[in-house]
């Protein structure tokens, strides 16, 4: 009982945990030391107005007492911070409310001291606990470099341990080390480096030349100047860069189909027994077509993400991913992008929700908010579904120009997308002030795996958290207002499709989307869409009374039944060449993807980019799908 | 007048005249040519970032690799690989080592 009580004590007080910020510049592997101080328990913490992950965990208890461990953004520059940097300094200097760090783990690159060890002066003034990890030590031998930690240790005025986070080698002393030291001493020699990054230049380099810590400095790293040679050349370079491209996009789609048609399976699954327990009452379907299913339209791209991702961090960890967006920054950079910009696109063919998330990478913000705005063109999986059961109306049957028709779409996503963010940055020019590049090219590594896989999930599970929520919401929403209507007398009741909310809101919608040579059945499938594109095929059986048990066959139905569909009370058929284009057209402009939006107000902080883009986008969409339909009329195409 | 080679350097000898250095944008520096930083000119914000990347006159740099289609440029610089678009290389004036 007493040791029981004791326990809550304790974990009722996490804040009597001291707290170490993990500091360092990019690419210094503080995320790495991280995951291995942690074991990879952390998570990504948000902070108001900053478009930028910290990472809060807690030390692993195999290394003495459990500490709160946070892993602030790197930071480059002092003098003029980006928002970003600026979180990091403030953190530093004791200015942000919410980490009050205790002491401070100074991650510093052995293969650039100086570089890495420029801005050590501010961490060192603040007279805390601070003890410098060296990371990359495996490195220098390709530099035919030795370095000697006691030396640097004496040079600095402050503990040095080598880590090296791959192996776990060093971490259970870096942290014992944190113990044992005093505060800093606010005149030793890390703590009188100047400001100025001239000055400070200069004196580091003094430090390190008097104390001998290096054998030889500035040397080239000969594995990654070799593989350069290569992935940069002015032959090879593209080739190279569009077969990884190639080969990612494969990953995603094909590698990924078999989980996703598991996933899909099990969920509906679930779905038909939950709704079987009770078939008369309203909760069971609820349950079983509401939520249940809901959750099974984001948990079916969760494959194709986490594939994604993993690729991702693969390719971002082994350095080449810094050398693609090298590649394609002049392209890019016309468009008003940046070299970054390469990666969210890519993302977005998948989904835009992590892509918008990964826009987090670039550090202007003009350029990061120009690549959101053009993220919802990418053609994302969640309209393939769409894309699939629409040309195959279209076209009915003929694969191979389906096909065509398909990469044809997604092409010209990537062309569009490109069109617009050329056409903003320049209409926009007056705000147009020509960011910075001058992006780090890591040196290149051979991939660490259970760093990769850790992050990896750590993506994963922060997408499923963000968009889960939204999905699940809209989708719940919609069943009820697909599956409850006015009864007579105007009570709420539930009621068959035809006769509920979505069906009364698609009649009023009536006007808009005769223009567009549908009917309000198919309005409901747009607007239930909002919730996640493909849901667009499984309302269109709702509205269109398919029913049938096997998947395969119910879109063989729904394919017959589309095609014989009439406008109510006459004879004239709805899926025409010219509607089905139209909705094509619409699906490939519009937005409509709540989840989308809700992302990214929070990534953007405000509602302004994420409604203006639901209004353009979908405006956008309708406009030119009424036009498509209207001049194709016109042609005396039906 | 016209001075032989000899005499130029001769010259050059007797009043201490170092041959004057030529200062040359970053951008117009071929491949593996070190060359030593001299001052940087451009919009003053890049400028204290690239200075802070570690680009200080006096440093010793290096354009190890230009990008297929021509820009960025990878300048190697304090034992770090930027990449630098050639507006930004340009801001950064050269002598030849």
């Amino acid at each position: 009982m007493r040791t029981q009580l004791q326990r809550d004590n304790i974990s009722s007080k996490p804040s009597v945990e001291p707290t170490v910020c993990l500091v360092g510049m990019p690419n210094s592997g503080k995320t790495t030391l991280m995951n291995a101080i942690t074991g990879g328990n952390f998570k990504t913490a948000n902070y108001a107005g900053v478009t930028v992950s910290v990472l809060r965990g807690r030390s692993k208890p195999d290394f003495g007492p459990v500490r709160n461990i946070v892993d602030l953004p790197g930071v480059n520059s002092t003098v003029n911070p980006s928002p970003e940097e600026e979180l990091a300094c403030n953190v530093i200097q004791g200015k942000n409310p919410k980490v009050n760090p205790d002491a401070f783990v100074l991650v510093v690159d052995a293969t650039q001291l100086e570089r890495h060890l420029k801005f050590a002066g501010l961490v060192a003034r603040q007279r805390k606990p601070t003890v410098v990890a060296l990371t990359m030590t495996d490195l220098l031998p390709r530099r035919g470099q030795v370095l000697d930690p006691v030396k640097l240790a004496n040079a600095i005025g402050t503990p040095v341990v080598p880590v090296d986070a791959r192996t776990g080698k060093g971490v259970a002393e870096l942290l014992r080390k944190l113990d044992t030291s005093g505060p800093q001493d606010g005149d030793n020699a890390l703590a009188q480096l100047p400001t100025d990054p001239i000055a400070a230049y200069v004196q580091i380099r003094r430090l390190l030349l008097t104390k001998a810590v290096v054998s030889r400095a500035d040397q080239e790293d000969s594995v990654t100047s070799r593989i350069d040679r290569v992935v940069l050349n002015r032959h090879f370079g593209f080739p190279i860069f569009f077969i990884v491209l190639i080969a990612l996009f494969a990953a995603i789609f094909w590698a990924a189909q078999p989980f996703m048609d598991f996933i899909d399976g099990a969920f509906s699954q679930t779905a038909e027994f939950v709704s079987a327990l009770a078939p008369d009452s309203f909760l069971a379907r609820f349950v079983g077509e509401g939520l249940i299913a809901g959750i099974g339209s984001v948990a079916v791209f969760f494959p194709q993400i986490m594939i994604l991702f993993f690729l991702m961090t693969l390719l971002e960890d082994s350095g080449y991913l810094a050398r693609g967006a090298a590649l394609v920054d002049r392209p890019l950079a016309y468009l008003g992008l940046h070299g970054r910009s390469f990666v969210p696109m890519l993302s977005g063919f998948a989904c835009a929700i992590p892509a918008v998330f990964a826009a987090r990478a670039i550090p202007a913000r003009r350029e990061r908010l120009l690549t959101i705005w053009i993220l919802p063109l990418m053609s994302c999986s969640a309209r393939l579904p769409v894309y699939a059961l629409l040309l195959a109306a279209l076209l009915q049957g003929a694969a191979w120009q389906a096909g065509l028709s398909l990469a044809a779409i997604y092409i010209s996503s990537l062309l569009i997308g490109a069109l617009v963010a050329g056409l903003a940055s320049r209409i926009l020019s007056k705000y147009r002030t020509p960011s910075l590049l001058a992006m780090e090219l890591p040196v290149y590594r051979a991939p660490r795996w259970l760093p990769i896989l850790r992050t990896t999930w750590a993506r994963g599970s922060a997408y499923l958290k963000r968009a889960g929520m939204p999905i699940l919401i809209v989708s719940a929403v919609l069943w009820l207002v697909s599956n409850f209507g006015y009864a007579p007398g105007s009570v709420v009741a539930p009621a068959a499709i035809d006769n509920s909310f979505a069906a009364q809101i698609g009649q009023q919608l009536e006007p808009l989307l005769q223009p567009m040579g549908v009917d309000w059945r198919v309005g409901v499938g747009l607007i239930s869409a909002f919730a996640a594109r493909e849901v667009f095929v499984s309302s269109m059986a709702i509205v269109f009374h398919v029913e049938s048990d096997d998947e395969q066959t119910q879109q063989e139905t729904l394919l017959k039944t589309m095609q014989s569909a009439t406008f109510a009370g006459t004879s004239q058929p709805i899926f025409t060449t010219a509607s089905i284009a139209g909705l094509i057209v619409f699906f490939f402009f519009s937005l409509q993807c709540f989840s989308t939006v809700a992302v990214v107000r929070k990534e953007t902080n405000s509602w302004r980019l994420a409604g203006l883009q639901l209004f353009f986008y979908t405006g956008l969409g309708y406009t030119l799908a009424v036009g498509t339909v209207q001049i194709l009329r016109a042609l005396g195409v039906a | 007048m016209r001075h032989s080679a000899e005499m130029k350097a001769e010259i050059d000898n007797r009043f201490h005249l170092k041959p004057v250095a030529k200062l040359v944008p970053l951008s117009q520096i071929p491949l593996n040519r070190m060359v030593r930083i001299e001052h940087l000119e451009g919009p003053r914000e890049d400028c204290d970032r690239l200075l802070d990347l570690g680009f200080t006159p006096g440093e010793e740099v290096v354009i190890t690799h230009h990008a297929p289609l021509g820009e960025p440029v990878v300048v190697r610089v304090r034992g770090a690989l930027l990449a630098l678009r050639k507006r930004e290389a340009a801001w950064i004036w050269v002598n030849l080592v």
